[in-house]
């Protein structure tokens, strides 16, 4: 299945400090490639956020490198061309929030056309045909001209999710999409993102929702105390984990 | 019931409920009832008092045409001040907030000066002392920066009031700036736009909404200042009612009158505040 070419996303011993007490990432190595499926685990406080935080430099990684689709940058260098490789990098990732973060001044449609015309260049007419196209594949063509106040939550995440993928990523980012939703509208955003790994999408989700992490992962990762503990295919960590620590956090969350 | 019955709304309503929901209709319609006899009783309050007071209304009417002549340089000044105001404002917030120690330290000291002293004493600095200062620059050696720093009344009232009101401004700006949540940038950043870009596209579009009650408190109390400028001789609305009340020993009819004059402008500016606020609430939730 996974070819041996470069991977779509490297991650090399990357560390997190806040302050100067709180090592929250703790050395994590990581490689994914394209079009796989990775679910990360873990209690809170474990630092899965972080990670995906520190993939689009949301967060500056305190040491150590990353690298998305051949963008390179390392920690720490102070190089003239570093503000535009993580615009970069930004560029070829999407991210999805907890609290889907669309903006509430701007319609459905508003909130997808918003990248491709600001940060692409796009014509207006260009970015709404495929913002409809958009719109259309997460189920939500009437909801094209609605602010976001008046859609659900789940609503909002598929818009959210529209709105990343308009600016054709090459890596989805989901940051527990659903931990926020009220459990009957889960389904819904679970299943977009189901589709979108079976077209092919390269997907780094944090996520409890353990429906996607056994049937749609290829890979899924445990963290703790800021780092791997284990990783595996679903049927090995879920049937067959090696770790008491694995054992203890899946009893808590199944 | 199955809350699944939503089609029928009137149907299951009990008659015990019907008379809840009327008495309720009837409480909102009392309230505005009363609100109008209250209003009314006001302006006929305020109507007997002016007579009572035997003001000389042939007299009020006869200089109203002269008084409100002096209404344009309000206008002129209030509106050039308030542009200015407003440029001098999102300059001030983004000094306030920029992370540069030079532009922030800039932004900073402008709005402690100009907040920690009074306004009347800024007006006369722009007015009274700045020639003075283009002299001692004129010494050094600069040809005629006196004669430039030597304004006229009125560029020296709108430069006092746009200076003074764009440091208040400042921080009205750099608050609603501040109240966005964070995760608005963020989601803009995780997009791949720069720091300009989201400023623009997201965070002040946002931060517009919440910015514009207390900055048209701001555009009020301008339109009231502006008649400092009648410090330096220029005869603007009140300037003439004062004058005219003085030599005729009426001065109670005159200063209704502009009192009046500059509560029906600021009413019109309450106006114009409603309508804005009411097309940015657009993407409110509301129930309608």
């Amino acid at each position: 299945m996974m070819e041996n070419s470069t991977p779509m996303v490297k991650i090399t011993n990357v560390h997190k400090v806040f302050g100067r007490k709180l090592h929250v990432l703790c050395g994590i190595n990581l490689e994914i490639n394209k079009g796989e499926t990775v679910v990360i685990l873990g209690a809170s406080g474990s630092g899965k956020s972080t990670l995906l935080r520190c993939i689009n430099f949301l967060e500056e990684p305190t040491a150590g490198t990353i690298e998305v689709d051949g963008t390179v940058i390392h920690a720490g260098e102070d190089d003239k061309k570093r503000e535009n490789h993580i615009l970069d990098i930004r560029k070829k990732t999407g991210m999805c929030f907890q609290s889907f973060n669309l903006f509430p001044h701007m319609t459905a449609l508003e909130n997808i056309i918003e990248g491709p015309i600001t940060v692409l260049g796009q014509t207006k007419k260009q970015a709404v045909l495929y913002a409809e196209e958009l719109l259309d594949w997460v189920g939500l063509t009437d909801k094209r001209d609605e602010h976001p106040s008046r859609l659900s939550g789940g609503q909002q995440q598929r818009v959210a999710i529209a709105r990343s993928l308009a600016m054709k990523p090459k890596v989805m980012l989901f940051d527990e999409p659903t931990s926020a939703l009220d459990p009957e509208l889960v389904g819904e955003v679970v299943d977009v993102m189901e589709r979108l790994a079976r077209e092919g999408m390269t997907i780094i989700a944090v996520t409890h929702e353990m429906h996607f992490a056994r049937d749609v992962a290829d890979r899924v990762l445990i963290m703790d105390g800021g780092n791997w503990i284990e990783e595996g295919t679903p049927e090995k960590i879920f049937n067959n984990p090696e770790e008491p620590r694995t054992r203890q956090f899946l009893a808590h969350i199944l | 019931m199955k809350p699944k019955t939503r089609q029928s709304v009137t149907d299951g309503i009990p008659p015990e409920a019907e008379l809840i929901l009327n008495q309720i209709e009837t409480k909102k319609s009392n309230y505005k009832q009363k609100m109008i006899i209250a209003f009314a009783f006001l302006i006929v309050l305020m109507v007997v008092s002016l007579i009572v007071l035997g003001l000389d209304f042939k007299f009020m009417l006869k200089w109203l045409p002269f008084i409100l002549a002096g209404s344009g340089y309000t206008f002129l000044v209030a509106f050039l001040a308030i542009s200015l105001a407003c440029i001098l404002a999102v300059v001030g917030a983004l000094g306030r907030l920029s992370t540069n120690p030079i532009f922030n330290s800039m932004a900073t000291s402008y709005v402690s000066l100009i907040r920690g002293t009074p306004l009347l004493v800024q007006v006369y600095m722009w007015y009274l002392a700045l020639p003075q200062i283009g002299k001692a620059l004129e010494a050094y050696g600069i040809p005629g920066i006196q004669r430039l720093l030597t304004l006229p009344a009125v560029p020296a009232g709108i430069l006092a009031l746009g200076v003074c009101y764009g440091a208040y401004m400042t921080e009205i700006v750099r608050a609603g700036i501040q109240s966005i949540k964070i995760g608005q940038t963020e989601a803009a950043k995780a997009l791949g736009m720069n720091a300009t870009q989201t400023m623009k596209r997201v965070i002040f579009p946002q931060a517009l909404r919440v910015i514009i009650p207390p900055v048209s408190n701001e555009f009020i109390a301008m339109v009231k200042d502006s008649s400092l400028v009648s410090l330096m001789g220029v005869w603007e609305l009140s300037y003439r009612a004062i004058k005219v009340g003085r030599r005729h020993f009426q001065s109670l009819e005159m200063l209704i009158m502009v009192a009046f004059i500059y509560w029906i402008m600021c009413m019109i500016l309450q106006f114009v505040q409603e309508k804005i606020e009411r097309h940015m609430a657009r993407g409110d939730r509301r129930i309608s």
